[in-house]
């Protein structure tokens, strides 16, 4: 009998999961995808996966993908399958029509990290030539847009400073609100065998995750902090760096603004910052801080990776600043085996970042403001370009709350679902007059858009994605869109339906376009990319085949010197009371992605079929919670029910739940408060009660009858 | 730039006056512990660049007309500067210049 499974044809690609970006190759039959299978010669997994992109494909073809686009008058309505042509000239009028009545800033557009960088590049162009204003945001604006701003501040380039494999040289391995072994898998087990042979570890987590215990994984030193105190944390580390003298003067000297420096000194070095102040205020015995700065700074080779337990704070990005003045101050940066070095959380956030999908920057982080830059644009794309900067994410929903903002694009986002303070998100949705959603499924924000622009997913189209690492890879085209058009084509489709002609025979004319417009992208092309596998940035005539360690002479500043910034701990505005006395933090599982768009439609969820509540067996006492029970938890912003699981992976006083299922609304409770230089939403720090409950009464009879795997199929 | 000017004349302020006050708030709290006057040009520069112009009329008409109710004092001195040419520096970025 002939295997119904062997494959017919074998694409290589990117994976559309974390920031690793693993190369698989897609294999076919009857058009259909068979399996995905590690692709040996990617430099980012060499051949490794984990069990969501090596399993979790399916949802490309699940039942209620969109295969029409779907347009309606009012939210109250439902909808009608309209042609492309009808939905593109529908988009168009409306945004006419709103822009014309409300003025050219009343508008803007959103685009996703799970998008190409060809894709994003092309909807921050949509925004800039074809809105006429920088209303353009993506999704890295709630999870790592602080790396962009911190890292800049500190050794001038907003991205990771190493690549994956340098982890191999690290003596050190300092792992910062980050949770490698489940969050980035592949990576993750990189770690792990560098920790096998030696390495030390230091883990600064609220929760005692994998990373911290588990199979070929000892933290030896884990500070289990009070979400919220990172700063100050880092600040106290960098204390005992100071006062014991344990920093390295001559690559101070050499590389660093010597003056900033002694001003870092006094500021952190005060005896504000003491492990004797700091450990009872973050819950750490003070030993442990001047353990983690002894093994930090000693080294040799000792590299940090850090995630959105960092950034998701109202001080995160002084939280990255910490980072990179302590890299700085130990002389951690600009070789193998060190470095400062973000782990981003979808495939192309580097990408997003770099992509000019922003409100103040063209790609390549170059001012609207700065005239020669917005001269070059306005040269290749031949209309005049904005000056002032536009609104972020978070400033488009308070504009749309105070009735200034009438109408959006989003580009593979879910901004009710992933969104903090989900009320808000929607009041915001719901002043808007045309919201156009452009994805693969009717997610939760489509209950509020008024155009539906079925996309196509990451095996359907032809683009690039850039991992973590700054690598820039192919995505290829496996399959035909189910709809029709490859995402890139329907967002120039809409562009020619507003009057502005633009052609593209393929994404790599818009590759080229982008390496035009961007100096650390100005060597990469389809082609290179084809030859030699990937690319990381900076890629150009001085790096023809890209760069694997950045700031190794100098850094990309105007001086070349790296600075050190003031990083004075602010404790966030969000703080425990009577009413409200746990802490609650929301983290990723290893078998579900993000909002589960993509993972709760595949068989990844008999994993993990809902979301939980961990909760400390101390605080469940105190409350009569029992394991597994349904229990409320309560916010100032709003209240979710959820099953409670007790452990000890938090201390007492914190809370810890996923966000992964639309049905448990998580962002129903986070706060609204955000960071203070970029609007990243404070996701990790919420001050809650958990109170016992019956559970929701309409999902009583049916939790007693049905088998949890009955909920893989799509969310609402 | 018309709409700009729409605004500035009092028609839909552009967001919640609340959340302009927090955000200014939290912009002069990162600056705090620079000496003043480093600390002023960088409350200036962050608003500058990042901040929507419509954002930094609303700002500058509570202070200008309101007081600056609720703002902090260093917050105030920070943002007039806007108002003063010889502090521009387009497209500057990053840390207050020693």
């Amino acid at each position: 009998m002939p295997n119904p499974l062997k494959p017919e044809k074998s694409v290589v690609t990117t994976c559309a999961y974390c920031g690793v970006g693993c190369g698989f190759k897609a294999e076919t039959r009857g058009g259909k995808i068979v399996r995905m299978t590690p692709w040996k010669e990617g430099k980012a997994n060499h051949g490794h996966s984990c069990i969501k992109g090596r399993f979790a494909y399916d949802y490309y073809n699940a039942p209620d993908r969109v295969r029409t686009p779907l347009i309606r008058a009012s939210i109250d309505d439902p909808w009608t399958p309209v042609s492309w042509d009808e939905a593109f000239a529908y988009a168009a009028k409306e945004f006419k029509r709103i822009q014309a009545k409300y003025g050219v800033k009343s508008v803007g557009a959103v685009s996703s990290s799970r998008c190409t960088n060809e894709e994003i590049f092309l909807t921050q162009k949509f925004a800039r030539a074809v809105l006429g204003n920088n209303n353009i945001d993506n999704c890295a604006r709630i999870c790592h847009s602080p790396t962009q701003f911190g890292l800049t501040n500190t050794v001038g380039a907003g991205a990771a400073s190493q690549h994956f494999d340098s982890i191999l040289q690290a003596d050190v391995i300092m792992v910062v609100g980050a949770n490698p072994t489940e969050g980035h898998p592949v990576f993750g087990s990189l770690m792990k065998r560098r920790i096998r042979q030696g390495a030390k570890l230091i883990v600064i987590d609220p929760r005692k995750t994998e990373t911290v215990e588990s199979a070929h994984c000892k933290a030896d030193v884990h500070l289990a902090i009070r979400p919220g105190t990172n700063v100050a944390i880092l600040d106290s580390i960098a204390h005992v760096v100071v006062r014991e003298k344990l920093y390295n003067e001559e690559f101070v000297r050499a590389r660093c603004e010597v003056n900033e420096f002694e001003n870092w000194k006094a500021l952190v070095g005060s005896d504000n910052y003491a492990p004797e102040v700091i450990g009872p205020l973050a819950g750490v015995d003070p030993d442990d801080i001047r353990k983690a700065a002894r093994i930090y700074a000693s080294g040799p080779n000792s590299a940090i990776y850090y995630g959105l337990g960092v950034t998701e704070h109202s001080q995160g990005s002084t939280g990255v600043m910490c980072l990179g003045n302590l890299g700085l101050s130990c002389g951690m940066l600009g070789r193998e085996g060190v470095g400062v070095n973000p782990l981003r959380g979808q495939g192309n956030v580097q990408g997003g970042s770099c992509l000019g999908s922003w409100p103040h920057v063209f790609s390549g982080y170059r001012f609207v403001t700065d005239y020669e830059t917005r001269s070059s644009f306005e040269a290749e794309w031949g209309v005049p370009l904005d000056a002032e900067p536009g609104l972020r994410l978070p400033n488009m929903l308070d504009a749309a709350v105070a009735g200034s903002f009438k109408g959006m694009y989003i580009m593979g986002e879910d901004p009710v679902q992933s969104d903090p303070n989900q009320h808000h998100v929607i009041a915001a949705m719901r002043n808007m007059e045309c919201v156009v959603l452009h994805d693969l499924f009717l997610n939760e924000t489509s209950k509020y858009a008024h155009i539906f622009f079925p996309g196509s997913s990451s095996l359907e189209k032809d683009g690039t994605f850039t991992n973590a690492e700054r690598r820039v890879s192919r995505v290829r085209k496996v399959i035909e869109p189910l709809a029709g058009l490859e995402d890139w084509q329907i967002t120039v489709k809409l562009m020619n339906a507003m009057g502005y002609n633009v052609n593209y025979t393929s994404a790599g004319e818009v590759l080229d376009e982008i390496a035009r417009l961007s100096p650390n992208y100005r060597g990469i092309s389809f082609a290179l990319v084809d030859r030699i596998g990937s690319a990381q940035w900076p890629c150009n005539e001085d790096a023809p085949e890209g760069t694997e360690v950045l700031h190794r002479e100098k850094f990309p500043r105007a001086n070349g010197l790296g600075t050190f910034m003031l990083t004075e701990y602010v404790p966030t505005a969000e703080r425990t009371n009577d009413k409200y006395p746990l802490l609650l933090t929301t983290g990723r599982i290893l078998s579900q992605y993000n909002v589960g768009t993509q993972t709760r439609r595949t068989p990844n969820s008999m994993w993990h079929s809902e979301d939980v509540l961990e909760i400390n067996e101390q605080d469940s006492i105190s409350r009569g919670v029992k394991d597994g029970d349904w229990v409320k938890v309560s916010s100032r912003f709003g209240e979710i029910e959820v099953r409670a699981r007790i452990s000890e992976r938090v201390n007492p006083g914190v809370v810890y739940t996923t966000f992964h299922h639309a049905k448990s609304k998580a962002n129903a409770v986070t706060s609204d408060l955000s960071d203070w230089a970029t609007n990243c939403p404070e996701y990790k720090v919420t001050a809650v009660d958990v109170v016992r409950t019956n559970g929701p009464a309409a999902d009583a009879a049916r939790d007693a009858a049905t088998p949890r795997i009955a909920e893989m199929e799509p969310a609402e | 730039m018309s709409m700009t000017q729409q605004q500035a004349d009092g028609a839909i302020p552009v967001m919640a006056l609340d959340r302009i006050v927090l955000m200014a708030n939290q912009i002069g709290d990162f600056f705090a512990p620079y000496p003043p006057e480093r600390r002023a040009e960088g409350i200036r520069n962050h608003l500058r660049t990042y901040w929507d112009p419509r954002m930094r009329e609303e700002l500058l008409a509570l202070i200008e007309q309101g007081g600056g109710a609720g703002l902090a004092p260093h917050v105030m001195e920070g943002a007039k500067l806007l108002r003063e040419e010889t502090h521009a520096k387009p497209g500057y970025y990053g840390p207050p210049k020693a």
